[in-house]
């Protein structure tokens, strides 16, 4: 599984990239695999508001259907629309086109308490 | 079988519907029924008319619960020799078709055996299955449409049977367990994708072929699945007739209907069907249709609610519309 060392990670198997005070978010590569063929993504909407370990999003694949969590309190301020015609991004590029949403987040220390490359791969490998 | 092989479901499900897909079936049951009273046997036991066809042919047909005729298994059943039946359950009822099956023997002139460990049973669908197959035995692959016929490999005798479950030609071989390997490597260095569950269900779902413990079972009749043809009404016995003609009679049960969405999301089993306001019934099988590119679903809804309505499915607290459409979804051309 491909675990990148600059990002942050949940122990609902999200990745979270820092950018300019903002958190970028998606499915890990473990998480996609082991969903199979993602076929619809429900983002959140841009403005909403959550707390750390909300429910923001669905990813449905063929077999089955999985929410996404905030991994940090705070407010959405982008979110991948390609990813209604186009969700198999979420298989193809987990880390990359298959983003899900962008969240400016309430404390910006927050992130810090998130995993490290390293925890997250003790996590999946355990 | 797996879920998927590592090239996913949707590409499993394309190659399937575009040129040619593998399965691996052999959790299908096989009960060997022989003796002078074989016929007579599953005449009595299953629900459509054995009388229909003859040797050499296989036969789609259903096991009733004898009180309420909820189907207690959907079976193929290949007539072999005049006295030798092979009647093919799911996996899962093996024991309880034997047991039916057993109970009913009694004082006949037949013996049931179960051979499911002894053969592998695989499955080559799709619209170029029988040039791929007759790379590897032209016998095989020339039987026709519910038909049988034996042909051998690696000098190994096997069956070959026009039958499947994906909407699509093809053809499904029962191979002894010792040369099934090699069986399954030359189908696919001839050009078959290896397919798993995954797919086997989202081709049947367009197909709008029922599954046992969806569509079928668990109170559900072989009516409410819309299988009336299935059912030998003129034999004066089988397991379950009375119970299904009181249905019939009756009528007010929920059927099988089609369901189709705009979007991509999926319905999922069990999610609530809403019409005027009020429940209807609810979702049996659902996923996303990769051929059509948007979700469908089966479901058992009142018989009041007709094609061409909309009605709504409960998705977590949210209401998707949803269009009752004739079935199947997906129609092969070939």
């Amino acid at each position: 599984m491909n675990v990148p060392d600059d990002l942050r990670y949940s122990s609902d198997h999200e990745w979270i990239r820092a950018e300019d005070g903002k958190l970028r978010i998606g499915i890990t590569d473990y998480a996609q695999d082991a969903l199979g063929d993602v076929v619809f993504v429900q983002t959140p909407e841009v403005g909403a508001t959550y707390e750390a370990g909300d429910a923001f999003g669905e990813v449905e694949s063929t077999k089955s259907v999985s929410e996404i969590y905030a991994p940090v309190g705070g407010t959405i301020v982008a979110v991948n629309e390609d990813l209604e015609v186009s969700p198999e991004h979420v298989n193809s590029d987990p880390y990359g086109s298959g983003w899900i949403a962008v969240l400016e987040p309430a404390d910006p220390s927050a992130l810090e308490a998130l995993l490290d490359a390293q925890a997250y791969s003790a996590l999946t490998e355990g | 079988m797996p879920v998927a092989y590592p090239s996913g479901t949707i590409s499993e499900h394309t190659a399937c519907r575009n040129s040619c897909a593998v399965f691996d079936v052999s959790h299908l049951g096989t009960l060997v029924v022989t003796g002078a009273s074989a016929f007579e046997l599953l005449q009595g036991a299953f629900t459509n008319d054995l009388g229909r066809i003859e040797p050499g042919r296989a036969q789609y047909t259903h096991l009733l619960d004898p009180d309420t005729a909820s189907v207690v298994d959907d079976i193929i059943v290949w007539w072999m020799t005049e006295t030798t039946f092979e009647v093919i359950p799911n996996a899962s009822n093996t024991g309880a078709v034997n047991d039916v099956l057993g109970s009913l023997a009694d004082g006949l002139d037949v013996s049931i055996t179960d051979t499911t460990d002894s053969r592998a049973m695989i499955a080559i669908q799709g619209p170029t299955a029988r040039k791929v197959l007759g790379a590897v035995s032209g016998d095989a692959s020339a039987v026709g449409r519910f038909r049988i016929t034996p042909f051998t490999f690696q000098g190994v005798e096997c069956v070959s049977a026009g039958t499947g479950y994906t909407g699509e030609d093809g053809v499904e071989c029962a191979v002894p367990a010792s040369v099934a390997p090699a069986f399954w490597d030359a189908v696919v260095a001839a050009g078959a994708v290896p397919a798993g569950l995954g797919a086997r269900d989202t081709l049947r779902l367009e197909a709008a072929f029922p599954l046992h413990g969806h569509e079928l079972g668990g109170g559900l009749t072989t009516l409410q699945a819309g299988l009336g043809w299935v059912v030998g009404w003129d034999k004066p016995a089988f397991v379950g007739r009375d119970a299904l003609v009181r249905q019939k009679e009756s009528g007010g049960y929920k059927v099988m209907v089609g369901l189709s969405v705009d979007g991509r999301r999926p319905p999922r089993e069990g999610q609530t069907v809403l019409s005027g306001g009020g429940v209807v019934g609810s979702v049996t099988s659902g996923n996303f249709s990769p051929t059509l590119g948007h979700g469908i679903a089966l479901a058992m809804v009142d018989d009041t609610v007709p094609v061409g309505d909309t009605v709504s499915i409960d998705v977590r607290g949210t209401e998707m519309p949803a269009s009752v459409v004739a079935l199947p979804f997906y129609k092969s051309k070939g």
